[in-house]
Protein backbone atom coordinates (compact mmCIF):
# COMPACT_ATOMS: atom_id res chain seq x y z
CA UNK A 1 0.00 0.00 0.00
CA UNK A 2 1.06 3.81 -1.05
CA UNK A 3 1.17 6.08 1.17
CA UNK A 4 -1.23 8.09 -1.11
CA UNK A 5 -3.64 4.86 -0.62
CA UNK A 6 -3.18 5.06 2.80
CA UNK A 7 -4.48 8.57 3.73
CA UNK A 8 -7.15 8.43 1.69
CA UNK A 9 -7.87 4.87 3.02
CA UNK A 10 -7.70 6.36 6.64
CA UNK A 11 -9.71 9.02 5.95
CA UNK A 12 -12.59 7.44 4.84
CA UNK A 13 -12.14 5.31 8.08
CA UNK A 14 -12.42 8.12 9.84
CA UNK A 15 -15.19 9.52 8.24
CA UNK A 16 -17.21 6.13 8.82
CA UNK A 17 -16.10 6.00 12.51
CA UNK A 18 -17.91 9.60 12.92
CA UNK A 19 -20.87 8.68 10.68
CA UNK A 20 -21.69 5.22 13.06
CA UNK A 21 -23.93 8.01 15.77
CA UNK A 22 -25.87 9.23 12.02
CA UNK A 23 -26.25 5.50 11.63
CA UNK A 24 -27.97 4.30 14.51
CA UNK A 25 -30.18 7.36 14.13
CA UNK A 26 -31.07 7.27 10.49
CA UNK A 27 -31.69 3.56 9.76
CA UNK A 28 -33.74 3.21 13.03
CA UNK A 29 -36.25 6.41 11.93
CA UNK A 30 -36.22 5.71 8.82
CA UNK A 31 -36.94 2.53 9.78
CA UNK A 32 -40.59 3.45 11.45
CA UNK A 33 -41.15 5.97 8.29
CA UNK A 34 -40.84 2.86 5.90
CA UNK A 35 -43.25 1.08 8.12
CA UNK A 36 -45.72 4.04 7.95
CA UNK A 37 -45.71 4.67 4.60
CA UNK A 38 -46.58 0.93 3.83
CA UNK A 39 -49.21 1.00 6.89
CA UNK A 40 -50.41 4.19 5.36
CA UNK A 41 -49.54 5.55 2.22
CA UNK A 42 -51.14 2.95 0.10
CA UNK A 43 -48.88 3.07 -2.84
CA UNK A 44 -49.01 -0.37 -3.96
CA UNK A 45 -45.17 -1.04 -4.43
CA UNK A 46 -43.63 0.30 -0.39
CA UNK A 47 -40.14 -0.44 -1.01
CA UNK A 48 -39.91 0.83 -4.53
CA UNK A 49 -41.57 4.17 -2.91
CA UNK A 50 -39.88 3.63 0.19
CA UNK A 51 -35.95 3.72 -1.97
CA UNK A 52 -37.65 6.65 -4.08
CA UNK A 53 -38.33 9.07 -1.12
CA UNK A 54 -35.67 8.33 0.87
CA UNK A 55 -33.04 8.87 -2.17
CA UNK A 56 -34.55 12.26 -3.40
CA UNK A 57 -35.60 13.98 -0.70
CA UNK A 58 -33.40 13.16 2.42
CA UNK A 59 -35.89 14.95 4.70
CA UNK A 60 -37.33 13.03 8.09
CA UNK A 61 -39.91 15.28 8.07
CA UNK A 62 -41.37 14.68 4.49
CA UNK A 63 -40.70 11.03 5.20
CA UNK A 64 -43.27 10.88 7.76
CA UNK A 65 -45.33 13.29 5.94
CA UNK A 66 -45.21 11.76 2.47
CA UNK A 67 -47.89 8.85 3.65
CA UNK A 68 -50.53 10.75 4.34
CA UNK A 69 -49.50 13.45 1.44
CA UNK A 70 -50.19 10.08 -0.81
CA UNK A 71 -53.06 8.79 0.43
CA UNK A 72 -54.82 12.20 0.02
CA UNK A 73 -53.03 12.89 -3.17
CA UNK A 74 -52.44 16.45 -1.58
CA UNK A 75 -52.35 19.67 -4.22
CA UNK A 76 -48.60 20.14 -5.59
CA UNK A 77 -48.73 23.82 -4.70
CA UNK A 78 -49.39 22.40 -0.72
CA UNK A 79 -46.52 20.10 -1.30
CA UNK A 80 -44.34 22.65 -2.83
CA UNK A 81 -45.32 25.35 -0.10
CA UNK A 82 -45.32 23.04 3.05
CA UNK A 83 -41.81 21.74 1.57
CA UNK A 84 -40.63 24.80 1.86
CA UNK A 85 -40.81 26.18 5.19
CA UNK A 86 -40.40 22.47 6.37
CA UNK A 87 -36.88 22.79 4.95
CA UNK A 88 -35.92 26.43 5.14
CA UNK A 89 -33.18 25.73 7.25
CA UNK A 90 -31.53 24.24 4.88
CA UNK A 91 -30.77 27.36 3.16
CA UNK A 92 -28.77 28.16 5.84
CA UNK A 93 -26.53 25.27 6.01
CA UNK A 94 -24.59 25.95 2.87
CA UNK A 95 -23.35 29.67 4.19
CA UNK A 96 -20.98 27.92 6.78
CA UNK A 97 -19.39 25.06 4.23
CA UNK A 98 -19.04 27.80 1.21
CA UNK A 99 -15.22 27.78 2.24
CA UNK A 100 -14.89 24.23 2.85
CA UNK A 101 -16.40 22.67 -0.75
CA UNK A 102 -14.21 25.85 -2.67
CA UNK A 103 -11.59 23.55 -4.03
CA UNK A 104 -14.19 20.56 -4.85
CA UNK A 105 -15.03 19.64 -8.55
CA UNK A 106 -18.85 20.74 -9.18
CA UNK A 107 -20.52 17.90 -9.57
CA UNK A 108 -19.02 16.35 -6.38
CA UNK A 109 -20.41 19.56 -4.46
CA UNK A 110 -23.76 19.06 -6.23
CA UNK A 111 -23.39 15.73 -4.64
CA UNK A 112 -22.65 16.99 -1.46
CA UNK A 113 -25.53 20.13 -1.16
CA UNK A 114 -28.12 17.47 -2.74
CA UNK A 115 -27.20 15.23 0.45
CA UNK A 116 -27.29 17.86 3.24
CA UNK A 117 -29.18 16.91 5.61
CA UNK A 118 -28.91 18.70 9.66
CA UNK A 119 -26.89 15.37 10.74
CA UNK A 120 -24.33 15.44 7.62
CA UNK A 121 -24.13 19.32 8.10
CA UNK A 122 -23.48 19.25 11.58
CA UNK A 123 -19.90 16.22 10.49
CA UNK A 124 -18.89 18.55 7.83
CA UNK A 125 -18.89 21.40 9.67
CA UNK A 126 -16.79 19.86 12.12
CA UNK A 127 -14.79 17.75 9.29
CA UNK A 128 -11.02 17.54 10.80
CA UNK A 129 -9.54 18.92 7.31
CA UNK A 130 -8.78 22.29 6.33
CA UNK A 131 -9.94 23.00 2.30
CA UNK A 132 -8.70 20.29 -0.10
CA UNK A 133 -8.48 17.12 -1.00
CA UNK A 134 -9.02 15.44 2.21
CA UNK A 135 -11.54 17.22 3.27
CA UNK A 136 -13.11 16.29 -0.02
CA UNK A 137 -12.68 13.07 0.39
CA UNK A 138 -14.01 13.03 4.41
CA UNK A 139 -16.93 15.37 3.35
CA UNK A 140 -18.12 13.07 0.35
CA UNK A 141 -17.66 9.42 2.07
CA UNK A 142 -19.71 11.14 5.27
CA UNK A 143 -22.59 12.23 2.48
CA UNK A 144 -22.83 8.70 0.68
CA UNK A 145 -22.94 6.99 4.36
CA UNK A 146 -25.12 9.12 5.36
CA UNK A 147 -27.39 9.15 2.22
CA UNK A 148 -27.08 4.88 2.01
CA UNK A 149 -28.20 4.50 6.23
CA UNK A 150 -31.47 6.70 4.90
CA UNK A 151 -32.36 4.57 2.12
CA UNK A 152 -31.58 1.49 3.75
CA UNK A 153 -33.62 2.23 6.88
CA UNK A 154 -36.70 3.03 5.06
CA UNK A 155 -36.82 0.61 2.78
CA UNK A 156 -36.34 -2.18 5.42
CA UNK A 157 -39.23 -0.39 6.93
CA UNK A 158 -41.48 -0.87 4.35
CA UNK A 159 -40.62 -4.03 3.19
CA UNK A 160 -41.45 -5.27 6.94
CA UNK A 161 -44.51 -3.05 7.21
CA UNK A 162 -46.65 -5.78 5.43
CA UNK A 163 -44.92 -8.27 7.56
CA UNK A 164 -46.39 -7.17 10.58
CA UNK A 165 -47.29 -9.88 13.21
CA UNK A 166 -49.63 -7.04 14.93
CA UNK A 167 -52.25 -4.99 13.47
CA UNK A 168 -50.84 -2.06 12.60
CA UNK A 169 -53.54 0.05 13.45
CA UNK A 170 -52.34 3.44 15.32
CA UNK A 171 -49.14 3.19 14.13
CA UNK A 172 -49.28 6.89 12.45
CA UNK A 173 -48.70 8.05 16.13
CA UNK A 174 -44.87 7.17 15.53
CA UNK A 175 -45.19 11.11 13.41
CA UNK A 176 -46.67 12.70 15.73
CA UNK A 177 -44.57 11.47 18.78
CA UNK A 178 -41.09 12.37 16.10
CA UNK A 179 -42.32 15.83 16.35
CA UNK A 180 -43.57 15.92 20.03
CA UNK A 181 -39.72 14.81 20.42
CA UNK A 182 -38.37 17.64 18.39
CA UNK A 183 -40.69 20.24 20.20
CA UNK A 184 -39.53 19.10 23.39
CA UNK A 185 -35.70 19.52 22.76
CA UNK A 186 -36.37 22.54 21.25
CA UNK A 187 -38.01 24.20 23.70
CA UNK A 188 -34.99 23.47 26.24
CA UNK A 189 -33.43 26.62 24.83
CA UNK A 190 -35.50 29.23 26.48
CA UNK A 191 -34.79 31.49 22.47
CA UNK A 192 -37.41 29.06 20.87
CA UNK A 193 -39.94 29.07 22.96
CA UNK A 194 -41.50 32.22 22.08
CA UNK A 195 -41.67 31.41 18.47
CA UNK A 196 -43.56 27.91 19.56
CA UNK A 197 -45.53 29.52 21.07
CA UNK A 198 -46.41 31.91 18.57
CA UNK A 199 -46.82 28.25 15.86
CA UNK A 200 -49.06 26.37 18.81
CA UNK A 201 -51.22 28.98 19.25
CA UNK A 202 -51.72 30.20 15.53
CA UNK A 203 -52.13 26.10 14.89
CA UNK A 204 -55.09 25.47 17.25
CA UNK A 205 -56.71 28.43 16.30
CA UNK A 206 -56.60 27.80 12.56
CA UNK A 207 -57.23 24.00 13.49
CA UNK A 208 -60.64 25.19 14.90
CA UNK A 209 -61.46 27.47 12.34
CA UNK A 210 -60.45 25.24 8.92
CA UNK A 211 -60.23 21.67 10.13
CA UNK A 212 -56.86 19.44 9.69
CA UNK A 213 -57.47 19.23 5.97
CA UNK A 214 -56.92 23.18 5.08
CA UNK A 215 -54.74 24.61 8.32
CA UNK A 216 -51.45 24.30 7.45
CA UNK A 217 -51.69 27.40 4.34
CA UNK A 218 -53.31 29.74 6.48
CA UNK A 219 -51.55 29.04 9.66
CA UNK A 220 -48.42 29.50 7.74
CA UNK A 221 -49.08 33.08 6.21
CA UNK A 222 -50.41 33.93 10.04
CA UNK A 223 -47.34 32.47 11.23
CA UNK A 224 -44.63 34.44 8.95
CA UNK A 225 -46.68 37.54 9.10
CA UNK A 226 -46.65 37.90 12.94
CA UNK A 227 -42.98 37.21 12.98
CA UNK A 228 -42.53 40.14 10.57
CA UNK A 229 -44.90 42.12 12.24
CA UNK A 230 -43.10 42.17 15.74
CA UNK A 231 -39.40 41.52 14.03
CA UNK A 232 -38.05 45.12 15.79
CA UNK A 233 -39.11 44.20 18.82
CA UNK A 234 -38.06 40.25 19.16
CA UNK A 235 -34.99 40.21 17.12
CA UNK A 236 -33.37 42.98 19.44
CA UNK A 237 -34.48 40.70 22.61
CA UNK A 238 -32.92 37.75 20.78
CA UNK A 239 -29.57 39.70 20.47
CA UNK A 240 -29.59 40.91 23.95
CA UNK B 1 -56.02 5.75 -3.95
CA UNK B 2 -53.88 8.23 -5.85
CA UNK B 3 -52.97 7.86 -9.47
CA UNK B 4 -49.14 6.64 -9.94
CA UNK B 5 -47.97 9.32 -12.32
CA UNK B 6 -49.02 11.75 -9.06
CA UNK B 7 -47.08 10.23 -6.51
CA UNK B 8 -43.94 10.71 -8.58
CA UNK B 9 -45.21 14.34 -8.80
CA UNK B 10 -45.52 14.79 -5.11
CA UNK B 11 -42.07 12.80 -4.98
CA UNK B 12 -40.16 14.97 -7.47
CA UNK B 13 -41.76 18.58 -6.26
CA UNK B 14 -40.65 18.10 -2.43
CA UNK B 15 -37.30 16.61 -4.13
CA UNK B 16 -36.73 19.86 -6.07
CA UNK B 17 -37.86 22.44 -3.67
CA UNK B 18 -35.60 20.71 -0.60
CA UNK B 19 -33.17 20.68 -2.86
CA UNK B 20 -33.13 24.14 -4.18
CA UNK B 21 -33.16 25.36 -0.36
CA UNK B 22 -30.03 23.27 -0.16
CA UNK B 23 -28.45 25.29 -2.81
CA UNK B 24 -29.66 28.81 -2.02
CA UNK B 25 -26.17 29.74 -0.18
CA UNK B 26 -24.10 28.21 -3.67
CA UNK B 27 -26.12 29.74 -6.44
CA UNK B 28 -26.31 33.21 -4.52
CA UNK B 29 -23.75 34.15 -2.52
CA UNK B 30 -19.75 34.39 -2.10
CA UNK B 31 -17.49 33.12 0.90
CA UNK B 32 -17.54 35.88 3.37
CA UNK B 33 -21.04 38.03 2.15
CA UNK B 34 -23.48 38.29 5.30
CA UNK B 35 -26.61 37.04 5.42
CA UNK B 36 -29.59 39.42 4.91
CA UNK B 37 -30.71 39.71 8.54
CA UNK B 38 -34.30 39.08 7.95
CA UNK B 39 -34.21 35.91 6.26
CA UNK B 40 -31.65 34.99 9.16
CA UNK B 41 -34.42 35.79 11.73
CA UNK B 42 -37.25 34.36 10.05
CA UNK B 43 -35.08 30.98 9.81
CA UNK B 44 -34.54 31.35 13.48
CA UNK B 45 -37.96 31.65 14.20
CA UNK B 46 -39.59 29.50 11.62
CA UNK B 47 -37.94 26.62 12.72
CA UNK B 48 -40.14 26.01 16.11
CA UNK B 49 -43.26 27.73 14.53
CA UNK B 50 -43.82 24.77 12.30
CA UNK B 51 -43.02 21.84 14.49
CA UNK B 52 -45.20 23.28 16.88
CA UNK B 53 -47.86 23.94 13.74
CA UNK B 54 -47.29 20.41 12.83
CA UNK B 55 -47.53 18.79 16.39
CA UNK B 56 -51.18 20.23 16.04
CA UNK B 57 -51.96 19.51 13.08
CA UNK B 58 -51.23 15.55 13.58
CA UNK B 59 -53.35 15.86 16.76
CA UNK B 60 -56.16 17.57 14.80
CA UNK B 61 -55.38 13.96 11.80
CA UNK B 62 -55.59 11.42 14.92
CA UNK B 63 -58.95 13.20 16.28
CA UNK B 64 -60.99 13.94 12.94
CA UNK B 65 -60.19 10.36 11.62
CA UNK B 66 -61.92 8.57 14.50
CA UNK B 67 -65.06 8.13 16.11
CA UNK B 68 -64.73 10.33 19.31
CA UNK B 69 -65.29 6.73 21.62
CA UNK B 70 -62.79 4.82 19.40
CA UNK B 71 -59.65 7.21 20.98
CA UNK B 72 -61.71 7.49 24.35
CA UNK B 73 -62.54 11.40 23.10
CA UNK B 74 -58.73 12.26 23.02
CA UNK B 75 -57.65 10.13 26.08
CA UNK B 76 -55.46 7.99 24.41
CA UNK B 77 -53.43 10.81 21.77
CA UNK B 78 -52.93 12.88 25.68
CA UNK B 79 -51.97 9.44 27.25
CA UNK B 80 -49.65 8.54 24.80
CA UNK B 81 -48.25 12.13 24.12
CA UNK B 82 -47.66 12.04 28.05
CA UNK B 83 -45.81 9.36 27.67
CA UNK B 84 -43.59 10.67 24.80
CA UNK B 85 -42.71 13.96 26.36
CA UNK B 86 -41.92 12.95 29.93
CA UNK B 87 -39.82 10.12 28.46
CA UNK B 88 -37.54 12.71 26.03
CA UNK B 89 -37.32 15.09 29.12
CA UNK B 90 -36.40 12.06 31.41
CA UNK B 91 -34.36 9.98 29.04
CA UNK B 92 -33.37 12.12 25.80
CA UNK B 93 -33.13 9.34 23.73
CA UNK B 94 -35.77 10.20 20.33
CA UNK B 95 -36.06 6.73 19.49
CA UNK B 96 -37.22 5.52 22.84
CA UNK B 97 -39.91 8.37 23.16
CA UNK B 98 -41.52 7.62 19.97
CA UNK B 99 -41.49 3.73 20.22
CA UNK B 100 -43.39 3.78 23.97
CA UNK B 101 -45.21 6.78 22.59
CA UNK B 102 -46.92 4.78 19.83
CA UNK B 103 -46.50 1.54 21.48
CA UNK B 104 -49.11 3.14 24.01
CA UNK B 105 -51.54 4.92 21.45
CA UNK B 106 -51.95 1.58 19.63
CA UNK B 107 -52.88 -0.46 22.60
CA UNK B 108 -55.15 2.18 23.54
CA UNK B 109 -57.19 2.19 20.23
CA UNK B 110 -56.68 -1.37 19.98
CA UNK B 111 -57.39 -2.94 23.36
CA UNK B 112 -58.75 -0.05 25.38
CA UNK B 113 -61.21 1.67 23.20
CA UNK B 114 -61.81 -1.02 20.45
Amino acid sequence: MTPAEHTVFSIRKRALASSLPVMMGYVAMGFAAGVLLTTRGETGHPVFWGILTSMTSISGTLQFLFPGWFRTGLPLTEVALLTFCINFRYAMYGFSLLGKFQDISWWKRCYLVWTLTDETYALEVASPYPAGPANSTYCLTLAMLDHLYWIIGVAAGAFAGSRLPFSGKGVEFAMTALFLVILTDQVRNRENRKPAIVGGGTALAALLVFGPEKMLIPAIILIVTIFLFFRKKWDREAAQ
Amino acid sequence: MTSTAYLFAIVLTAAAVTILLRSVPFLLFREGKPLPPVIHYISKMLSPAIIALLTFYCFGGHLQERVPAEHGFGIAELSAAIVVVGLQLWKRNPLLSILAGTAVYMIFIQKIFP
